[in-house]
């Protein structure tokens, strides 16, 4: 899929970039950010939902990246999943807290079903085309299951709680939702 | 070897794609994949579908909160400046280049101080670090201007990127809105077959706009049941009593966000739906009809 760059960057270019990030080379944090910051602020936006806190957790995560390189092992997965995991915890970390703070948590998601079947048609922006040809693929409860737990930091168990579903759909779904969207990329 | 498969069905790696377990669990799943290519293909699956659905939500960083943001991370990992200036100021004033590098490496050149006796001379050397200081200080503003430039003609390639890219979407959304809307329009050339909903779905009801003359059938899902997994909607044309394969339904079109446009039928006097497995089917499942409609 010509939509999706990252995941898709052959794994040789993105040794190479690892390898100069690890040599801390500020060059290669420019071209990481160029290549990057696109997907993760996405993810992290998608989270927090709020532009100035997402750029804040953006800018932690880039740091924390930088820092931890040496800790990344390719052997484990690419550098796309191990970055996306970084700025995805922080982010979590973030609404929890917030959650925290004003002691509520099922606030966290605005997404009630119907919410769910439209990715907010009113705000067109073109990088969404992904998205849209991507969530056509799943039914409604498949990606309701993925967002709360991808987005929402739900655990399994919490979001059959949430959803009041059996644990086993919840698993299901899941398992179901992940292998179509790993389908579309091969 | 049937343990790997069971622990492959176990929704452990979900959970690991998912970043739900802790370090412990994390590991053992590691070695799993360590010890098990299956496993570990498995595994990759899955994240790599995470992945795609992480980069699906992509979006630009605000213009504003980009400088902000990575102007802080460079701050925070080391100098901004310095590294940068060696290699790219060549191409911005090559004349300038000698100056700079004596006066990075070396701030007092050893020029001036290479005749102190004289006071003649030594006015000249005054002068000539003058003329140095002073020629510093406008390559470094120059510079300083040469880089704002340049990062602002990024921007604007970049926007100037993404705002084609827009209307390169919006042209095609808008030709498919306007098909659509001419279907709507031609009630001479579409007719409109209501399919409602069997009496094991009463609520389910579609409805098919079908071109005798051009052989197009186009369907339109008002309320249909939501579906197991790995099931599909397949629309079927009924050519006297017999059903023709219209085609199958996409999610989306399914959930009724759009109208799609289904196989060509040449001759039909209803239509129905029926529950496929994913693809199809080349004759319809009977008992799972969901809704049909006479013309």
């Amino acid at each position: 899929m010509s939509d999706l760059p990252l995941i898709s960057t052959p794994p040789a270019a993105e040794a190479a970039l690892v390898e100069r990030l690890r040599a801390r080379e500020q060059a290669a944090m420019t071209e990481f950010y160029d290549r990057y910051s696109g997907a993760l602020y996405g993810v992290i936006n998608r989270i927090v939902k709020d532009e100035e806190e997402a750029a804040d957790v953006l800018q932690e995560a880039l740091v924390k990246i930088w820092h931890s390189m040496a800790s990344y092992d390719n052997s484990k997965g690419r550098l796309f999943t191990w970055v996306v995991n970084i700025s995805r915890n922080l982010a979590i970390d973030k609404i929890r807290s917030r959650q925290h703070r004003v002691g509520s948590r099922t606030q966290g998601l605005d997404d009630s079903p119907a919410a769910l079947r439209q990715a907010a048609p009113d705000a067109f922006r073109p990088e969404h085309v992904g998205l849209q040809e991507i969530t056509s693929k799943l039914v409604p409860e498949q990606r309701q299951v993925i967002d709360l737990l991808y987005f929402g930091g739900f655990t399994q168990s919490e979001a059959a709680e949430e959803l009041n579903l059996p644990l086993g759909t919840v698993k299901t779904r899941a398992r179901t939702a992940l292998k179509i969207l790993a389908k579309l990329i091969r | 070897m049937k343990d790997f498969q069971e622990y492959i069905e176990s929704g452990r790696l979900e959970q690991y794609a998912l970043g739900e377990l802790d370090p412990a669990a994390r590991a053992e799943v590691e070695d799993w994949a360590a010890r098990y290519p299956e496993v570990r293909r498995e595994l990759d699956e899955l994240l790599t579908g995470l992945g795609a659905y992480a980069e699906a939500h992509a979006q630009v960083v605000p213009a504003g909160l980009r400088e902000r943001v990575f102007g802080r991370v460079l701050a925070e990992i080391g100098g901004v400046a310095s590294a940068p200036a060696a290699s790219t100021a060549p191409v911005a004033a090559p004349a300038a280049v000698p100056t700079m590098r004596v006066s990075a490496s070396n701030p007092r050149p050893a020029e001036t101080y290479a005749a102190p006796a004289a006071a003649q001379r030594s006015g000249w050397a005054i002068a000539a670090s003058v003329a140095l200081l002073l020629s510093l200080a406008a390559n470094a503003l120059l510079y300083s201007r040469w880089q704002q430039t340049s990062t602002e003609l990024v921007a604007a390639q970049n926007s100037q990127a993404r705002f084609a890219q827009t209307s390169q979407v919006m042209e095609r959304r808008l030709s498919s809105t306007q098909e659509q809307l001419h279907i709507l329009r031609s009630p001479q050339e579409y007719k409109m077959v209501a399919l409602a909903g069997t009496p094991a779905h009463p609520t389910a009801k579609a409805r098919v706009l079908y071109s005798a003359a051009a052989h197009r059938v186009y369907v339109d899902v008002q309320q249909l049941p939501s579906l197991p997994a790995g099931k599909q909607y397949q629309l079927w044309a009924l050519d006297k009593g017999k059903p023709v394969d219209a085609g199958v339904l996409a999610a989306n079109t399914a959930a009724g966000d759009s109208i799609q446009q289904m196989k060509d039928i040449a001759s039909a006097q209803a239509f129905a739906m029926t529950v496929e497995p994913v693809g199809g089917s080349a004759g319809p499942t009977l008992n799972t009809m969901t809704v049909i409609g006479n013309m």
